[in-house]
């Protein structure tokens, strides 16, 4: 008998996993700061083209030989990517091209706004779409299955700045209950204050909410209802366990594997795809800073925007890859290839 | 189910219905909706059924136009993304182990990237032509997919019916054609689908953010135009915004319908279900 | 206890699946209920737990003890299933919850059932274990831990949580090797108490005879013959099927029961296995037959007889030797050959030192259980997988020589049939088109094609005029004859046949063997048999080896090894079997 010594085993598969996949983030990292590094120097008019919005010809000398020592243009590339990479570690990402503000502090204060928009959406947005989407899979083929999947369809075919614009329609200009851009309003302290914030949420959270649930949705709707009638479902009605009982405890933690990955590739998704919302209600994350930045061809600002969103996207991956083995002991002892 | 099927016929009707709008309406109207043909904010009235805009413009000339600027990046893209997809994804269902990991490797970076700034940055900067956006956002999408052929592919291999084939001595090209593929192709159904949705609301996006095209009207210019220009605070966004909007949910919503019902007929676990 | 009467079980589709079935199954009685695929005796299972699909119809009676099973919907069956019934589902190996612990699961069956605390639970959750031996701590352990014989005591533990007075257990041994089928019979026989009833379930008719007080045999949904386990048969049915578990003992004729159960839309009013009875009358084909005392069992037959001789045809044996050898040459030969599976984590050996010589018109056969190497070898001669030690040469070729081209063009000399005949045929072509396969693959001119695809028919023992169907309007065996008659089109020197019988149903697999001999006999064609059961190499073999974790432990003529095995795993198999098939089963001989 072998079944107590088997926990060890598996405990060094999930090392070993780890560490296979920690190579595959240190790739991307790699190539993610490959792509910041020539973002400025490869694309189409670089910063010596665009600053001031003219000609190489019309930028004034001293302007443009500070360009030139801001990223070190006349050394050769490998030493200005040896720069850069001593800059990265210092977390020196220079400084913006739009009033000289370092670009690290601009960061620190978009990213907080961006983490607590997406992580509340994102949360809420799992929550009911995993909801309806146990309710329909459930009721696959049925009346009610089939109304709550057309409904769920349609706000998932609605454009995220749509919604956004019809919102602030209709609650702020029309009823005039929520605010509808930026995310505080001046005067508020304490526990006022808090709830100015949460006020300030309601609107991106909800059109996130509204036009992001699809995806947990379809994904839930189609795991449960394929797990119906899996092998060990239809078990636990033979054995007679009472039917609210085998959903609940054999069908749908099971069934509910796929969603946690959702839930991850989501989270790091969002980070960025947010922007759009942010746009539309003024919100002051990390997705405008970016737009801004690309609008503006503020080169080091949108570096280092590149750069946090890439090692965020990263972060959830491997925060997904960490714990999906405690949710799946198949998993946990097998490794993951 | 049979409501699944009927949901899934009427999506693909409606889609004919908007691809022949697509193609048949801008010639019948005769215009290219970018003359000035009004006053400028003029409301709806009989002859001109949703009005004008700042320029005097005519809002529906614009949004039957749109439909082809929609319709035609929502083909381009998922053409291209499925293409690559089933290319991508193909090869590294039969490649040797390492030449298998590598390409799942770029997939792995490619879904690493931010996504929706990097689409941002390409629009920016190569300029706002229908090729391009289409080429940009396929760039970044077919990654997805071509996981889910890889694993069509895989489990195409273990099928009995292609481990005899091979024993028989037939070759990759005979596998893939005569075995592999028949699995495979089903599943690149609601992979275009996806592709074709994403694309929509991806291209208009860019519109509302004003990287669209200025020069041919599209449902995201035209909710970015009365944006920008204060529709939203009159009684115009009625004729200025809202059908705009209502026609990309309605397109994308046909599409989805289209999307599930495949899916739902694929999925073998489903099919003994009532 | 349970008393079964005029049990009539109809699908939704409006054919019965059950028709007037009735016995008993008594306190402290094992009772075994045995048939063939889409006999209805699974049918019956669900029907006692009211697992069958909506718009199934009962009419009729089960009745344990006071209760009445038949006609309960919905809620009602809270309270049966699993506290007055325990079950042992079908496939329940691979029924467990993967992400629950055994005692989560366990102790879930106890407290629904009895209302236990969680301590008394857990306690009788080990105490549960322990009556289906197995250690405490396997509580702690998941699912895909355990082995298949394990998971399949679990699977009976939980059947055994609520104190179900009778417990129903559907094929518990299928999917089992052997020795672990011989352990679970044994544990399943040890449980009976006084109070508890069994009902076993299976299409294995040689194994439950070893374990079952009484045994049912059903046949097209209907009960042929019931009566004491080891008393005589006396239905053509089942002396049929008892005749069709190949002996050991070669000279005990090896019989195949032609043709194919009906369809349950064909049913007429006649004795539905006239159609196959080598004893059948014109009142069989007119009226059915009423179950009726003959000494201790109940029989439903028009001529029931314990001694008549069967007349079934037996699969020829061979004298040994085959005389061509030294003129030809070997077809096939492989000289210390060995593989090692090489993944990240481990290696595992799945073949060591294999020397085997494939003659023309010689069936070998290779013995051993699942993981044992036997598919490894196969692939290696097909030349889809290169051995990591050793030569291999088939048709004159080094096959370590040959890559791309030149080594699909070998497998074009031989012939390959799978396990699974279900999956081995693309679902989409005819069977011109799937015979046809490997001409068009090997690239033979067009024109030859239909004239090669009769030829194949006519040797796999199919009739022409399936030419045109598909593989879903075939049965089981019909179809592996499809993946023979494939095998053949292209004409090769070795067939190669991967354990080709264990999909198909008892009664039919003596034909394929049959096919396969006289293939061999007329046209010199070389066959490597695969197959986990001994006595199915004993009748169709000329020679054997015995595998036993990837190396070859016994070589020989099928008699030198069962007569006197070697030591070791060859004696253990040689033991099994033999106690599998029982002592010599009271049957009408074929001749």
């Amino acid at each position: 008998m072998t079944v107590a010594s088997r926990p060890a085993p598996a405990r060094i598969g999930l090392a070993r996993a780890a560490l296979g996949r920690a190579g595959g983030y240190v790739a991307v990292f790699a190539v993610a700061l490959t792509i910041t590094f020539l973002l400025p120097r490869a694309l189409p008019g670089g910063p010596l083209r665009t600053l001031g919005g003219g000609e190489v010809g019309d930028l004034d000398p001293a302007a443009r030989a500070k360009v030139v020592a801001a990223y070190g243009l006349d050394q050769p590339l490998h030493v200005q990517f040896g720069r850069y990479l001593r800059d990265l570690i210092r977390l020196d990402l220079g400084e913006s091209f739009n009033g000289g503000r370092p670009v690290v502090e601009a960061i620190r204060e978009a990213l907080p706004w961006t983490l607590l928009l997406v992580g509340t959406s994102v949360l809420l947005t799992a929550a009911v779409g995993v909801l309806l989407g146990v309710i329909a899979g459930l009721r696959r083929g049925r009346g009610k299955g089939n109304l709550l999947l057309a409904g769920v369809l349609l706000f998932d075919a609605a454009p995220a700045f749509w919604v956004g614009m019809l919102c602030i329609l209709f609650f702020g200009v029309h009823l005039g209950v929520l605010p509808t851009f930026g995310v505080t309003t001046a005067g508020h302290t304490g526990l006022a204050a808090v709830g100015d914030v949460a006020s300030h949420l309601v609107l991106p959270v909800g059109v996130l909410v509204a036009t992001g649930i699809g995806q947990f949705f379809l994904v839930t709707r189609f795991s449960v209802a394929s797990a119906l009638h899996a092998p060990h479902v239809e078990h636990a009605h033979a054995r007679g366990i009472p039917h609210r009982r085998v959903v609940a405890r054999h069908l749908l933690r099971p069934a509910l594997l796929p969603v946690h990955t959702q839930l991850m590739m989501e989270l790091g998704w969002l980070v960025g795809g947010a922007l759009v919302v942010e746009t539309v209600f003024a919100y002051p994350g990390l997705g405008r800073l970016t737009f801004d930045a690309i609008q503006g061809r503020d080169y080091p600002t949108m570096q280092g925007t590149f750069l946090t969103l890439t090692v965020t996207v990263l972060v959830m991956n491997a925060l997904a890859d960490l714990t999906y083995p405690l949710l799946d002991p198949r998993i946990r002892a097998r490794g993951r290839s | 189910m049979r409501a699944g099927r009927a949901a899934g016929w009427a999506g693909a009707f409606l889609l004919a219905a908007l691809a022949a709008v697509a193609v048949v309406g801008p010639w019948l109207l005769g215009t290219d909706g970018r003359e000035r043909v009004a006053r400028p904010y003029e409301p709806p009235s009989a002859e001109r059924w949703l009005g004008a805009d700042d320029l005097g413009r005519d809002l529906f000339d614009q949004l039957v136009i749109g439909a082809r600027g929609s319709l035609g990046i929502a083909l381009l893209v998922a053409l291209a993304a499925t293409a690559a997809a089933a290319l991508v994804g193909g090869v590294a269902g039969l490649a040797p182990p390492w030449a298998a990991a590598t390409l799942m490797r770029i997939v792995d970076l490619v879904l690493a990237l931010p996504f929706l700034p990097l689409l941002i940055l390409a629009a920016a900067f190569l300029g706002p032509g229908l090729g391009v956006r289409a080429a940009v956002v396929a760039a970044l999408v077919w990654a997805g997919p071509a996981r889910l052929v890889r694993a069509g592919v895989l489990a195409a291999w273990s099928r009995g019916h292609l481990q005899a084939a091979r024993a028989m001595g037939a070759s990759a090209g005979y596998l893939l054609l005569r075995h592999a593929s028949p699995v495979v192709a089903p599943l690149l159904v609601p992979v275009f689908v996806r592709t074709a949705m994403t694309a929509i609301v991806l291209d208009a996006s860019l519109a509302f953010l004003g990287l669209g095209d200025p020069t041919i009207p599209s449902w995201g210019t035209m909710i970015h135009w009365a944006s920008v220009r204060g529709a939203m605070l009159s009684d115009a966004w009625l004729w200025w915004a809202l059908p705009p909007g209502t026609a990309i949910v309605v397109t994308v919503t046909a599409l989805a319908l289209v999307g599930v019902a495949t899916e739902d007929r694929l999925n073998p676990t489903l099919r003994k279900d009532r | 206890m349970l008393t079964i009467t005029d049990l009539t079980i109809t699908y939704p589709n409006g054919h019965p699946a059950v028709q007037d079935v009735g016995f008993t199954v008594g306190a402290g009685e094992i009772v075994a209920l045995a048939g063939e695929t889409g006999s209805g005796k699974s049918t019956i299972a669900k029907a006692l737990l009211g697992l069958l699909p909506t718009g199934s119809t009962v009419t009729g009676s089960a009745r344990l003890d006071d209760l009445e099973l038949a006609g309960r919907t919905g809620h009602d069956w809270y309270g049966v299933r699993g506290r007055r019934i325990g079950i042992v589902p079908q496939g329940a190996m691979t029924g467990l919850n993967p992400v629950r612990r055994i005692g989560d699961q366990l102790t879930e069956s106890v407290r629904v059932h009895t209302q236990a605390s969680r301590a008394a639970a857990t306690a009788r959750a080990v105490d549960l274990l322990d009556q289906v031996r197995l250690p405490a701590n396997t509580i702690d352990a998941y699912p895909h831990q355990l082995s298949g014989g394990q998971r399949q005591r679990v699977a009976i533990a939980l059947a055994l949580a609520g104190e179900p007075q009778l417990v129903v257990a559907d094929e518990p041994t299928t999917g089992l090797d052997l020795v672990t089928q011989n352990h679970i019979l044994d544990l399943l026989a040890d449980l009976r108490t006084k109070d508890v009833g069994l009902l076993l379930i299976s299409h294995d008719l040689p194994a439950l005879r070893g374990v079952a007080d009484r045994i049912a045999v059903m046949y097209a949904g209907t009960l042929v013959e019931s009566g004491p386990a080891r008393g005589a048969a006396h239905h053509p049915y089942t002396r049929g099927l008892l005749a069709a578990m190949p002996s050991l003992e070669q000279d005990t004729p090896w019989v195949s029961i032609p043709g194919t159960a009906p369809a349950r839309a064909d049913l007429g009013a006649g004795c539905p296995f006239a159609p196959r009875c080598p004893w059948v009358t014109a009142s069989c084909h007119t009226q059915r037959p009423v179950p009726a005392p003959v000494g201790n069992a109940t029989v439903a037959c028009h001529h029931p007889s314990d001694d008549r001789p069967l007349l079934f045809p037996p699969a020829p044996t061979s004298g040994g030797g085959v005389g061509s050898r030294q003129a030809v040459g070997p077809v096939a030969t492989l000289t210390g050959v060995g593989h090692v599976y090489r993944s990240r984590h481990r290696q595992t050996v799945a073949l060591a030192g294999v020397d085997l010589h494939l003659w023309p018109g010689e069936i070998l056969g290779v013995v051993g259980e699942s993981g044992s190497g036997k598919s490894t070898l196969a692939q290696i001669l097909l030349g889809l997988l290169r051995p990591s030690a050793g030569r291999v040469e088939v048709a004159g070729n080094d096959l370590s020589l040959l890559r791309g081209r030149r080594l699909r063009a070998i497998r074009h000399q031989l012939g390959f049939v799978a396990q699974d005949p279900y999956s081995a045929l693309h679902p989409a072509m005819t069977v011109a088109q799937l015979v046809a396969e490997p001409l068009r693959i090997a690239g033979t001119p067009r024109h030859l094609h239909a004239a090669r695809v009769t030829r194949a028919l006519e040797l796999a023992g199919l009739p022409a005029d399936l030419i045109g169907r598909r593989p879903d309007q075939l049965s089981g065996g019909q179809r592996q004859r499809v993946a023979i008659a494939r095998a053949l089109a292209g004409d090769p020197v070795l067939l190669i046949a991967d354990e080709a019988t264990s999909m198909l149903d008892v009664s039919t697999r003596a034909g394929i063997a049959a096919t396969l001999r006289h293939l061999a006999e007329s046209t010199g064609l070389a066959v490597l048999f695969i197959t986990h059961d001994l006595g199915e190499a004993v009748q169709s073999c000329d020679r054997m080896v015995v595998l036993h974790e990837g190396v070859p432990v016994q070589q020989g003529g099928p008699q030198d090894i069962v007569g006197s095995p070697r030591p070791g795993y060859p004696a253990d198999l040689v033991a099994a079997a033999r106690r599998y098939l029982g002592a010599p089963a009271v049957t009408g001989s074929g001749d």
